[in-house]
């Protein structure tokens, strides 16, 4: 058995390094439009018609029982054929990021739509009515009142499930994307496979201080959101 | 769009025949991990000053890295680690013929303990201390206490988050094709790359994840109930 070269964990760090964008923009890409979805699936889950409830119930159940990795390739394959037969525009040259945050956003959007929902349904109702009899429009009272006070109930949560999400990003590579793991990958196989456990004990070294990181500036944001909040 | 209905039928079946597979590696890797997962997490409760740091960082290890990741980590060491071992003890077996399910049975484990014992210690925070108190004062021991008073009460607690751990444990199996396990994922991704039929492999893998799934939840629905039987107010 090779011994173990602690040396070369640190000397990888360096290459590794500047493919920590490619994984930050599937992060962020994926947060900004799967809140958006999810904020679209939150508001059908509340809405009186009981026909977009199931739609949406059955959505977040299928998303539930989904391997990412299964809905990854069913996205890369099947979105370019679907977009040709349907649009008629050919989306097999465009970068497989696109692919990567397509996936991503329809798989965070579920959980983050429960987040949103109990969240609005942790603020008190009465805030929206008080808000809204003193002449706030609904938009006004919602943007004003129920906002700030959900996000703060919402904060925790949203920011387990972007933990979660940036864990399932490592599987990006899968389908050929070059990040933080596909250049891991590249640098093992540049080194016919010697030092592969080395690299992916750095790899998942910066995994880890990138999740404690997200942790802690959720914890800060938190602290910082819940300033005015107080407990009657 | 163009689909292979023929494919996607036979390979339906093909992936269907990979299920237990699947099932093989959840249910061994829960019961591997819920005795150790239930131990740590009563270590991790006690006052200590030496083990209690090693299991946080083992499970601040676990939650914050990839699975991905955990499974490239295990496989590239554990074969040749053991292979070594073996030779060292100068033992007549050959690792590397062993079947590689053994390594997702391991790598699934230790990913489970971690994350069982959160759940683990959360239900056990819930129960009031005095309820082992007062099974105590009874005369009871504290592993008669724990087995008869403790464990039914935080059972009660644990089951919806051990229901959602075991539906991300399976979902998590789809990455045994790594260690060259033929789960159901590794079946169809086989059965595709001879036509390149990835969409109809992959459509059959959504629908039978699905459906374990499913099976699965309904289980728990049934067990959450029975273990909440002695309840004598109804929750809701």
């Amino acid at each position: 058995m090779r011994p173990f070269n602690p040396q070369f964990m640190l000397d990888v760090i360096p290459n590794l390094l500047p493919f920590l964008w490619v994984t930050l923009t599937v992060v962020l890409g994926t947060v900004f439009f799967g809140s958006l979805l999810g904020f679209v699936l939150a508001q059908a889950k509340l809405s009186q018609k009981p026909r977009y409830r199931w739609l949406v119930d059955g959505y977040i159940y299928i998303i539930r029982c989904t391997p990412s990795i299964v809905l990854l390739f069913i996205v890369f394959y099947g979105l370019p054929k679907f977009c040709l037969e349907v649009f008629d525009t050919d989306i097999n040259r465009y970068d497989k990021i696109f692919f990567v945050i397509v996936t991503f956003t329809l798989l965070f959007s579920a959980p983050i739509s429960e987040v949103m929902r109990s969240a609005y349904e942790a603020t008190d109702h009465g805030q929206y009515e008080a808000a809204v009899s003193i002449g706030l429009t609904p938009w006004q009272a919602f943007y004003h009142i129920v906002l700030p006070q959900a996000t703060v109930v919402a904060l925790p949560n949203f920011g387990n499930s972007v933990i979660e999400l940036m864990k399932e990003g490592a599987l990006a590579y899968t389908i050929g994307l070059i990040d933080l793991i596909g250049k891991g990958q590249l640098i093992i196989s540049q080194n016919y496979g010697a030092y592969a456990l080395e690299t992916y004990l750095s790899l998942s070294f910066i995994y880890l201080l990138l999740t404690l990181g997200v942790e802690k500036s959720f914890l800060c944001l938190e602290h910082a959101l819940s300033r005015q909040k107080k407990v009657v | 769009m163009d689909i292979n209905y023929q494919f996607l039928i036979k390979t339906f079946y093909l992936v269907l025949t990979a299920v237990p597979t699947t099932l093989n590696i959840t249910a061994v890797s829960l019961l591997i991990a819920m005795p150790l997962a239930f131990y740590l997490a009563v270590v991790r409760m006690r006052p200590g000053k030496y083990i209690r740091p090693l299991i946080s960082a083992y499970i601040t290890f676990v939650r914050g890295t990839p699975i991905f990741l955990q499974i490239l980590i295990i496989y590239s060491i554990l074969p040749s680690f053991l292979n070594s071992t073996a030779k060292y003890f100068a033992l007549e077996v050959n690792v590397f013929d062993w079947n590689p399910i053994i390594y997702a049975y391991i790598v699934f484990s230790l990913n489970t303990t971690a994350l069982l014992c959160e759940v683990f210690r959360s239900a056990l925070g819930s129960i009031n201390k005095g309820q082992l108190e007062a099974a105590l004062c009874a005369g009871m021991t504290t592993a008669q206490a724990y087995r008869h008073i403790i464990i039914p009460q935080a059972l009660v607690v644990a089951m919806p988050n051990i229901c959602n751990l075991t539906v991300k444990l399976i979902k998590g199996t789809s990455l045994a094709f790594l260690m060259t396990v033929k789960d159901m994922t590794a079946v169809a991704k086989i059965a595709a790359s001879y036509g390149y039929n990835y969409i109809e492999a992959y459509m059959d893998v959504f629908v039978g994840y699905i459906i374990v799934c499913s099976v699965v939840q309904v289980l728990f629905d049934f067990a959450e109930k029975h273990v909440g039987k002695f309840r004598l107010i109804k929750q809701k």
